[in-house]
Parts: C-alpha cells; structure tokens; sequence
C-alpha cells in the first residue's frame, strides 16, 4: 500500500508541488493521476522514488515510512519499483535486448534465467523481432515500449509511468495502454497522463491535480479537465 | 571483456591518457626497483668481501699481531678477522701464479708479509678501524675499499631518499591524473548511472564497470612496462656481463627469504612483475573509486 498523509512539496524557489495531499492506493490498485502540467502528477512519483523528499507530511509504502531521515533502504526500495520516465531514459548504446535487461540485472537476483525472461517481456510489449536493434533505429512507440519492459521486469510490485503516451498517436497511445491492461490486478499501477480518451475509456480510478491540490478522487473513473 | 572493450573505444583518449600515466608510472617504478635491488645487493655483496686488509711487517712477531687481533675483536665493532701468516700468503702467491714458473721460483714465504683481514660489523666503522691499525707499530700498509664502499652507501641512500620522495610524487600524480580522466569518461555516463541508480542498481553495481575498466588498464599498463624492462635488460646483458665479472652471485636479502639478482634469474623478475601488477591495479582501483564516488550519492 501506498499512503500519502498530508504531503507538501516546496521548491527553494518557493513554488508549491503538493499542497497537503491526502491518499492511499492499495496493492495492485490501477490509478490515474491527471491534471494540467505543473499539477503535481511528477511531483509524486518522484517523491514515490525516493528521487526527493517531501517538506511536510509523510510517504508510507507497505508500512515503511521513506520520508524518514533514518531511511536508508532507497535501493531496496527502487528494486521494487519499475518507472516509465517521461524521457524514457533509454540507453543508446545498449541494444532493445540489454536495455529490458537492465532492468533485472541492476536487482542482481538473476541467473540463467536471464535470456529467457527478456524474451517473455519482449513478447508482451510486442518487440520480439526487434531485439537486436538499437534506440536509435526505433520510433517513439518503439522506445516507449523498450521502457515499459525495463520497468515490469524483475518482478517489481509498482509500476510508475510519466506521460507514457505524451508524445504518442492515438493508436500508438492505445497499444501501450494495452500493455498496462495485462498488468492489472497483478502490481500497483500509477499512470501520470493528461489523456482524456484513454482515462474516460478506462474507467479506473483516478486522481484528479490541480495546483499541487487533490481536486477530485473517483474510484470509478472517468474525469474531465 | 566485451563491455571493457567497447567502453575503452568510447573514449580513446581518455583511456589512453590513464594507460600512458600507468604506464610512466610502473616503468618508472619497476627500474627504480631493480636498480636499488641491484645496489643493496652490490653493498652487501661488498660486505661479504674482505673489508679492510693490514700487511705487517716481516720482521713482526706473530703474538704482537694476535694482541692487534684481539683489541680488535674487544671493540665490538667487529664481525670476523681472519689471520693470514706468512706460509698461508705463500700459498695462496703460488696458487694465484701457478701458471708462471717464474714468478714462484722468485718469491718466497720470507718476504711475503703476514696479514689480517677484517670484517667489519658495519661499513661506517671501517674508517675508525683502519685509522686505529695505522697506529699500531710493525704495520706496513692498511689497504681498505672506503671509496668504493663510500660512494655505494651515499649512492644507496641518495637513490632511497629520492627513491622514496620519486615513488610519493608518482603515486600521487598518478591518482589525481587518473582520477580526473576517469572523472571526464564517468561524466560522459552521468545519464546513465542516474538511470541505474532510479533503477535501484546497487553502489558496487555501478562502479563494477569503472573498476573493471581502471583493474584492465593497470594490469595492461604492468605489463607493458615489464615487457620493455625486459628487452632493455636483455639489451644490456653482455655490457652487464662484463661490467660485473668476477662477481659470481649478487643476492637481494628481503628478511624472510633471499632472492638471487645476478646472474639474472626468474624469481627476481616474477617479482618485479607482481610488484608492478599490484601497484598498477592498485593505483587504477582507488582512481576509479575516488571518481565514481561523486556521482554516487543515493
């Protein structure tokens, strides 16, 4: 579970994230964070990643608070977590192959099962034919789903995905929202977006940010900005 | 090996900057070794030679040259004396000139002298102990190799004390220049090691590579060291020969064992060779550590 009590985030500049959010996700729970850009929606997965600490309130996740000063299980803490960065943050030298399976050699938990779980991931994110091909030789598409495979491999139980359909068609945004469905019910799913058709279609629960504000919780979905 | 590799080609210069520093560096090391093995070596070789030789007079008794002897031995800053009479210097004349007829059909064993030859505990007691034989009456000459031991002992010193201060200034200008390459080729990765720390990629994880790559360009630099230490000395060898004939074995006394030096032998040089392989992988593992430090703050 993922519990945020009264969370505010202050820039040193002063500008406010998260002003004294409230929430809790459940395990395997699949959520929306929606909102305008400059809503917050990065603002809580980075806190969620340990990436910074929250000025006020505190981040509980499965009973650990990670807001502690005391804290020092960060790594630990990101080995249970897979993220979809907004840039993706593919690596350009590595092939599709290695850069799915970076994401389970940095657990240091695998063996000769490597090979054959990165071809079970390349076949649910639809990339088993280009496995040997390089980042730059891929479409937008393409790299978002080499990210997407990076961060659901290795078992981790919480997927965070920034804008993982931004700067995609619709029919791009569809297949990799596709990906998230098989998910479901299997790990925690946190998706930041601000698209409409995809979240309304869906109907999961979202949260709606505005100014660093929880303005809306539905746990049905659906959502207009 | 493939990853070692391919991270060398991304940054050509900056791996060869920190090979050439290592290399410099154990080169510099390595002959810095060999030639104060060779001197110690040399000086204790000397100190297994007869240190100071008195010739006394022919007309001396033998019991005025046994109490010189035993005020000697009192001093305490003797290691051993050996008496050698008249009859005994005959001996050894003709032994020496058994090949000239001549010269042995001239020369008896009345008009060779008697001698001691003295050892001395420590080669600064030399002086002291040839000035004292000076004044004894019945001596006719105190021959002693102070120039040659001289020089040797400031040589051996001069060269550990420069030695010393030259390996510091190495060691210290190898890690600073080793540490700003390695940081210039870890910047190039910040990135992705700010990708595999979000990951949840451990310190040692992130820093295998780099000390992979530091271990693989010390271990190589070593080696290229050793090689060309290796032909220049063979390059040398016949000037060597026949600079130090007569000198049938130089050893290096390293407390638990002896290592023989001269003639060249393969111990001496394998452990050159560790020596290097370890002060190489050694430097190339605390640069890279030091560098990867910076960008290693969860």
């Amino acid at each position: 579970m993922i519990k945020f009590d009264a969370v505010t985030k202050k820039y040193p500049l002063g500008n406010i994230a998260l002003d004294n959010i409230t929430f809790e996700i459940d395990d395997n729970e699949f959520v929306f964070l929606v909102g305008p850009s400059g809503a917050g929606k990065t603002s809580i997965i980075k806190l969620i990643l340990r990436e910074m600490t929250p000025t006020k309130g505190s981040i509980i996740i499965d009973d650990l608070d990670i807001t502690e000063k005391k804290f020092d299980n960060v790594i630990k803490l990101r080995r249970d977590i897979g993220t979809i960065f907004q840039d993706f943050k593919i690596l350009n030298d590595k092939n599709v192959f290695e850069n799915i399976a970076l994401g389970l050699k940095v657990i240091e938990k695998y063996d000769h099962n490597l090979k054959s779980k990165v071809k079970e991931i390349l076949k649910l994110v639809g990339l088993s034919d280009k496995e040997k091909v390089f980042p730059v030789q891929l479409s937008t598409g393409e790299l978002q789903r080499v990210a997407i495979g990076r961060a659901i491999i290795g078992d981790r139980k919480i997927i965070l995905a920034d804008e993982p359909t931004g700067n995609l068609d619709p029919k791009t945004s569809w297949e990799i929202i596709k990906i998230f469905k098989k998910l479901e019910g299997k790990k925690t799913i946190i998706i930041a977006t601000h698209n409409t058709d995809i979240v309304n279609s869906l109907q999961k629960r979202v949260i709606v940010l505005k100014q660093g504000k929880i303005f809306k919780d539905h746990r049905t979905g659906g959502y207009e900005l | 090996m493939k990853e070692i590799i391919s991270s060398l080609k991304r940054t050509p210069y900056q791996s060869l900057t920190a090979f050439l520093v290592l290399f410099l560096t154990l080169f510099l090391s390595l002959i810095l070794f060999v030639s104060l093995s060779f001197l110690n070596s040399g000086l204790s070789y000397l100190e297994t030679r007869p240190q100071v030789t008195v010739y006394f007079q022919t007309k001396i008794n033998e019991s005025d040259i046994f109490k010189i002897r035993d005020q000697l031995n009192n001093s305490n800053k003797i290691s051993s004396i050996k008496y050698i009479s008249q009859k005994e210097a005959f001996n050894i004349y003709k032994d020496m000139n058994k090949d000239n007829p001549l010269l042995l059909e001239m020369v008896t064993s009345d008009i060779l002298p008697s001698s001691l030859e003295i050892f001395a505990k420590k080669p600064e007691y030399l002086p002291e102990i040839a000035e004292y034989l000076k004044k004894q009456g019945g001596v006719d000459e105190v021959q002693f190799q102070k120039d040659i031991v001289d020089r040797l002992l400031t040589l051996t010193s001069i060269l550990r004390k420069t030695g010393l201060i030259f390996f510091a200034y190495l060691i210290i200008m190898s890690i600073v220049v080793l540490t700003t390459t390695f940081l210039f080729k870890i910047a190039l990765k910040k990135e992705e090691i700010e990708l595999l720390r979000l990951i949840g990629a451990s310190n040692s994880y992130i820093r295998a590579p780099y000390i992979k790559e530091g271990l693989f360009l010390g271990a190589s630099a070593s080696i290229v060291s050793f090689l060309i230490l290796i032909s220049i000395i063979l390059y040398l060898n016949p000037f060597l020969k026949s600079y130090l004939a007569g000198i049938t074995n130089l050893s290096l006394n390293l407390y638990i064992t002896e290592i023989k030096i001269w003639p060249f032998n393969i111990e001496f040089f394998a452990m050159a060779f560790a020596l290097s392989l370890v002060f190489g992988s050694t430097i190339a593992l605390i640069s890279s550590f030091i560098a990867t430090n910076k960008y290693l703050k969860v």
